[in-house]
């Protein structure tokens, strides 16, 4: 089932670029290669390993490995509608309604045997307690190796040190499983091509920035984590150009339109994954979600020579791995450069790490002035939502804010 | 005698560690009358642990502390850790980084936190550090621990009406007025001059926090007989201190706290899910009819690990209940029915 549908958003996509060979289509591109992902995934040709969301995408790719975070099949099968499904059969067989569904629905899909099997997998302490535990429940199922990147919350040279180790362990423990040792060469590249597609990201967000902003509000949903699992690739520089030039042509081109930005805003961690218009609700009202909290570069350049070290660095400076004060720190800073005048929490059911201190996040906000909407909403599970209410909140919302 | 407190919520923040600094400890327990107005700070979500704490230190329903010490042990409480310090900023925090998994390196790094902790709260307290005095508080720790393991081994033989309640109030004794104080109590009792009863079913207990001695009184009334448990407010708190000479201090501290059973958050690589093994094993090893589990809502670590506790318990065959709530005495009699029903089911 899974693999049909990778195979036809390869195939469709492919077939619709090759339609249209001259324009920019950054969207498709970048469509086309996350599924490619998926679809590598449920072929098997490569090793594979299902991973936690923070886990280096570009040295386990240097490593020639299929990886990815567990909770973008949760996504998908919540932007395919078939999440409900699989969210209850792991009710059904005892996985609490309380915990996040994008850990249900692939704790559903794993008991329906829809996860292919992986080869080895690698759980991270960010951003999720439960997101780990699910990757444990995950080995013992699947009766595979298991290995657990502990990140550190404090940011100090020992915790540094502790995850740079961990990093070089994480290596071994791969090629244990490939039978590959890890080339430096093939590593320096990655970065190289990480450290590329990071300029190119921060000439984006910088694009983003600009008042109009060239943004829409489905352009960059959920970028800063997704592009994560290809920046290591000749195809993620390629991919982030085409984002770039997407938004210079915009600019150049005249084509953004000022009635569709009356406010701007960001959106909090992730998004609404099913087919729910809320994109489109905020742009009838002239509201521009100009930024998404996880889009931004947080990390200094990877250095080649001390790639374990980089890493690590780069890790921990992912606003989810950090404490509370420093998150907000970020937002508030986000809130400036993109000149901020309100702030969507989807207070995400189940999310004790983001929703967890939606008071706190709404305080910190508040302080440069930027009001925050808390929508309780589920990002993955559509069964219980309330558009009604969602529409009137949003209405009030806005109508607040002008 | 120290006066000075330091509070802590956590079963991973070594009590050794507290007193060889000079303070006494104070575990922060979730119960308060105080009004609930943690939601101001955090989401409805949040297990009751983390709010209640946190109601306390919104409505100053504490005593004096000199500090507080968190340990990320999960999202939950690494929040309220957050949260605490936008509550009350005045109050000194340190939050300490707790590893997943109990590998060698993760073991180190744990060391090397239980050694800042140390440092911190000597500078805090205008002490110096001394690991004699940490050696001298490690040993109280393990006498106090050896002694609570012979009523738990008696426990595990024999159902002595109230034993538990007095063995509770003996662990939090320890957690809120230090171990010197525990350990007399401890010596007080002694098992071989209690005359056992017969009649009562014997139940392994586990979860994460159930601290309320008169919860167990009420327990024996519906039939049960504790043979074992497994709380981080009970067996898992008084973990002794291996204590290797060979290897630094703070090695052996950590390596014995990241070794007990398990908290559902601390994983064994090697052996994926092995929670679920361990709660058999003890069950079976206290010669248990049956399981409960008790689990503050919106706890993720146990929330993940149920299922696969209620299979490995079904392939053994013994019967298991699950109990969800927020841990106090009020909310155990709504159970009543359920834990009676299971207890008769037993069959003594
Ligand atoms: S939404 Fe929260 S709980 Fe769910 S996967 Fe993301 S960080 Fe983890
Ligand atoms: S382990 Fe469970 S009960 Fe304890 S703080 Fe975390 S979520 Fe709450």
């Amino acid at each position: 089932m899974m693999y049909d549908y990778f195979k036809n958003m390869v195939d469709g996509v492919s077939q619709k670029l090759l339609q249209d060979p001259d324009s920019i289509n950054a969207k498709k591109k970048y469509v086309l290669e996350i599924a490619k992902i998926g679809q590598k995934l449920y072929t098997r040709d490569e090793k594979i390993a299902w991973c936690g969301v923070t886990i280096p995408f570009d040295l386990l790719n240097s490593m020639g490995v299929t990886s990815c975070f567990v909770e973008f099949v949760g996504a998908m099968l919540s932007s395919n509608e078939t999440a409900p499904i699989f969210i209850k059969e792991a009710e059904d067989s005892g996985y609490a309604p309380d915990s996040c569904a994008y850990h249900r629905a692939v704790t559903g899909a794993m008991l329906k045997d829809i996860m292919p099997e992986p080869d080895f997998i690698i759980g991270s302490s960010s951003p999720c307690t439960a997101g780990l535990a699910v990757m444990e429940d995950m080995a013992r199922r699947f009766k595979k190796d298991f290995f657990i990147l502990n990140v550190p919350q404090n940011n100090s040279k020992e915790s540094i040190k502790f995850l740079t180790d961990q990093i070089k362990e994480m290596t071994r423990f791969i090629t244990a499983h490939t039978q590959k040792p890890l080339s430096m060469e093939k590593l320096g590249r990655a970065l190289e091509f990480f450290n590329e597609s990071s300029l190119i990201l921060k000439d984006i967000y910088n694009l983003a920035k600009q008042t109009p902003s060239p943004v829409d509000n489905k352009l960059l949903k959920d970028f800063g984590t997704v592009i994560g699992l290809i920046m290591g690739t000749r195809e993620g520089v390629e991919i982030c150009q085409a984002f770039k030039d997407e938004l210079i042509d915009r600019i150049e081109s005249q084509k953004i339109d000022p009635s569709k930005e009356k406010i701007r805003i960001m959106w909090i961690q992730n998004r609404i994954q099913y087919k729910f218009p809320i994109e489109k609700m905020l742009e009838d009202f002239g509201v521009k979600i100009v930024v998404d909290e996880l889009n931004d570069v947080t990390w200094e350049p990877m250095d080649p020579d001390n790639p374990f070290e980089s890493i690590a660095k780069r890790i921990i400076s992912i606003p989810y791995s950090l404490g509370t004060n420093e998150r907000i720190a970020h937002m508030q800073l986000l809130a400036r450069e993109y000149k901020l005048d309100g702030a969507i929490n989807p207070c995400h059911w189940g999310c004790r790490q983001g929703t967890g201190v939606r008071g706190l996040t709404t305080r910190g906000l508040k302080d440069v002035n930027v009001p925050v909407l808390n929508l309780e909403i589920d990002c993955v599970d559509s069964r219980n939502l309330a558009q009604g209410q969602i529409e009137t909140r949003l209405e009030a919302f806005v109508e607040m804010l002008t | 005698m120290a006066t000075k407190k330091i509070g802590f919520t956590c079963a991973y923040a070594p009590v050794p560690i507290i007193e060889a600094a000079g303070f006494t400890p104070f575990r922060v327990f979730p119960e308060t009358d105080s009004k609930d107005q943690s939601g101001y700070m955090l989401h409805d979500n949040l297990c009751p642990h983390v709010k209640k704490v946190l109601d306390r230190a919104l409505d100053e329903d504490l005593p004096e502390l000199e500090g507080m010490v968190f340990i990320n042990s999960c999202d939950s409480m690494r929040r309220l850790s957050d949260a605490w310090q936008e509550a009350r900023p005045g109050d000194r925090t340190i939050l300490l980084d707790l590893p997943s998994s109990n590998t060698d390196a993760s073991i180190t790094f744990l060391a090397g936190e239980y050694k800042r902790l140390l440092k911190t709260l000597c500078q805090w307290n205008s002490v110096d550090v001394s690991l004699d005095k940490l050696k001298s508080r490690i040993n109280a720790w393990n006498s106090l621990s050896q002694t609570l393991g012979n009523i738990e081994h008696a426990m595990g033989k024999n159902f002595y009406p109230g034993l538990f309640s007095q063995y509770q109030k003996i662990i939090n004794l320890s957690a809120m007025h230090g171990v010197d104080k525990a350990f007399l109590k401890a010596k007080e009792i002694d098992p071989d001059k209690m005359s056992p009863q017969k009649g009562h079913a014997p139940v392994f207990i586990f979860g994460n926090l159930l601290f309320d001695p008169k919860v167990f009184n009420l327990f024996e009334e519906w039939n049960m007989h504790v043979a074992d448990n497994d709380f981080c407010t009970g067996s898992r708190f008084v973990n002794s201190v291996d204590y290797d000479a060979s290897k630094d201090l703070f090695y052996s501290l950590a390596s014995s706290w990241m070794n007990r059973t398990p908290c559902a958050r601390t994983m064994d690589i090697a052996d994926p899910g092995a929670i679920a093994r361990k709660i058999v094993d003890r069950a079976k090893s206290c010669n248990a009819r049956g399981v409960i589990g008790f689990t503050v809502k919106f706890c993720d670590p146990y929330l993940a690990r149920i299922p696969m506790i209620r299979e490995a318990l079904q392939q053994e065959s013994i019967p298991f209940l699950m109990i969800e709530g927020d841990c106090t005495l009020g909310s155990m009699g709504q159970q009543q029915t359920r834990i009676e029903a299971f207890t008769e089911m037993l069959e003594v």
